[in-house]
């Protein structure tokens, strides 16, 4: 049996504007076309780069000669290495541990939600200024302070870290609704109590993952302050590499690569469970 | 429901004598919404302890007066006085913690458990360090004890965004009780529950206006749920803002 056809009531013909299918040449046009255009340009006029030295090299046989040198890797430089490690790593959560406390108030001033407008204008004006100097460049700048020891990679990747923590915490904090925490002050709450009771437990799971976030990138950075005398492993590599001991080289960079990659593994796997809940429960 | 010593010490006393006192005075008071009146010159004095029920369509400023009572927006024009030693309504101190309101969305961290969603009622009445790690272990009781009231008993330790809509409800009505506000502003606060919950949570709210002196406000909708739990009916005219009309219910006792 067919099923009852409900039919839409009579509506007088020719009535009905049909919308245009095609669209103007123009209005294909939006951000995302246009930047994909200018970036094909840019591809374009950047080709020259690819000339080199424009010497006649056997690229093969280089890269054969180089890599011949790492091998076999000295590991008679292990427990070397391994202590420049652990002080690389106890640079990264010195300096992450650091940077936390000093962003979250700044993130909070850098909050739109949270902070009148010039607060956050200057608030992001100085993460932003933070972030435009590389890593590498903090660490030179604190070793001409405190001269070349750990404190100056310490001092280098806490600055670095302040402003990409700021920023993600601003995002974090902006995340959230202050509905609650408004709703807390209409009961009674005092700011602080409104925002520890309405705001942070909602904040807190997205912190913690940025700031996991920030350690594991702050372990491979403090790797590499080493090189301008920063403490740490790359301390090592920057003196093996002046004395072109690359079997030793080889070593240090073999252990780096271990640890690097056990982080990576660990800390997605650790801010994935973090943020899940968080991002179950997130209004936006 | 509650046998906790601090809850005595807020009550004041109960029965008509009490309810005879003028505790809200209401004069003249006014609100524009984008430069239309929802209700004007309304005057009354309301009887400590009376449960009154605002009703009128969608859209007719039930919410923005309990706003205006709760000092969330300020009224056009008019006054709002507390009788008891507050004084002028948003002049007092401490006025915020004299009010207790349930939110129409609720407003509850969802990511804190019950329990600490029920705990922030009572934050006013300590200084932000002292609620820095943790509350007193006697409010937490008292806390709980309020929960396992509700029905809430299983529930105190999860994430209140791990409960049913229903649940939640009840967790902020818990919250606005454990409050002990002395006006109780409630807007919808049975619309998600069933309809023995509703009977429940209304007689909860006017047991405690009646017993412990709480003037509420309570948004309703439902014509037999006003006549059962109101003392009084305020109701708002869409069409015309000066037509509002306070009428008296004689509720069947026994709640």
């Amino acid at each position: 049996m067919q099923p009852p056809v409900i039919e839409p009531a009579a509506q007088p013909r020719g009535r009905i504007d049909v919308p245009p299918v095609e669209l103007k040449w123009h209005e294909h046009f939006g951000v995302l076309n246009i930047s994909l255009l200018l970036f094909l340009v840019a591809v374009l006029c950047s080709a020259g780069v690819l000339r080199g030295s424009g010497r006649d090299l056997n690229y093969l046989a280089n890269i054969r000669g180089f890599l011949a040198n790492f091998f076999p890797p000295d590991f008679s430089v292990t427990g070397q290495t391994l202590l420049g490690l652990w002080e690389t790593i106890q640079i990264a959560v010195m300096a992450t541990a650091f940077a936390i406390v000093v962003s979250v108030p700044i993130a909070i001033a850098g909050a739109q939600t949270l902070s009148p407008r010039w607060l956050v204008f200057l608030s992001r004006l100085l993460m932003n200024g933070i972030r435009t100097i590389p890593s590498l460049i903090w660490a030179l700048l604190a070793v001409a302070i405190v001269g070349p020891n750990p404190l100056a990679g310490v001092i280098g990747l806490t600055f670095y870290s302040v402003g990409y923590l700021g920023k993600f915490f601003s995002d974090a904090f902006e995340s959230v609704d202050v509905e609650v925490a408004r709703a807390l002050r209409a009961l009674g709450a005092r700011t602080i109590q409104a925002f520890q009771y309405g705001l942070w437990p909602h904040a807190k799971p997205l912190v913690w993952s940025y700031s996991l976030w920030m350690l594991e990138y702050n372990i491979r950075a403090a790797a590499i302050v080493g090189i301008v005398g920063a403490g740490g492993v790359g301390l090592q590599l920057h003196s093996y590499q002046e004395y072109y001991q690359w079997d030793k080289f080889a070593t240090v960079l073999l252990f780096m690569f271990l640890l690097v990659s056990a982080l990576d593994l660990l800390g997605e796997r650790v801010r994935k469970q973090i943020v899940r809940k968080a991002v179950a429960t997130n209004p936006r | 429901m509650q046998s906790d010593s601090k809850l005595n010490q807020v009550r004041s006393p109960g029965g008509a004598e009490a309810k005879s006192l003028p505790h809200l005075s209401i004069q003249g008071l006014g609100l524009q919404r984008n430069g239309r009146w929802l209700f004007r010159h309304l005057d009354w004095e309301v009887p400590r302890g009376s449960v009154v029920a605002v009703v009128g369509p969608s859209g007719v400023g039930k919410s923005s007066l309990l706003n205006c009572l709760a000092g969330l927006a300020a009224p056009t024009e008019g006054k709002l006085t507390f009788s008891c030693n507050a004084g002028c309504l948003h002049e007092a101190p401490d006025y915020q913690k004299r009010v207790g309101i349930i939110f129409q969305n609720l407003l509850l961290s969802p990511n804190s458990t019950v329990l600490r969603n029920v705990l922030c009622g009572r934050l006013g009445r300590y200084p932000w360090w002292q609620t820095l790690f943790h509350f007193p272990r006697a409010e937490k009781q008292a806390a709980a004890l309020l929960l396992a009231d509700l029905g809430l008993a299983d529930h105190i330790h999860r994430r209140a965004a791990d409960t049913s809509g229903g649940e939640q409800q009840r967790a902020a009505v818990a919250r606005a009780l454990f409050q002990e506000p002395e006006l109780l502003l409630a807007d919808e606060p049975v619309s998600n529950l069933d309809a023995y919950l509703c009977g429940r949570i209304l007689g909860i709210l006017r047991q405690e206006a009646h017993q412990n002196g709480r003037t509420v406000f309570c948004v309703l909708h439902d014509p037999a749920l006003l006549e059962r739990f109101a003392d009084y009916a305020l109701s708002l005219d869409p069409m015309n803002p000066e037509k509002w009309r306070i009428r008296e219910i004689h509720a069947a006792s026994g709640h």
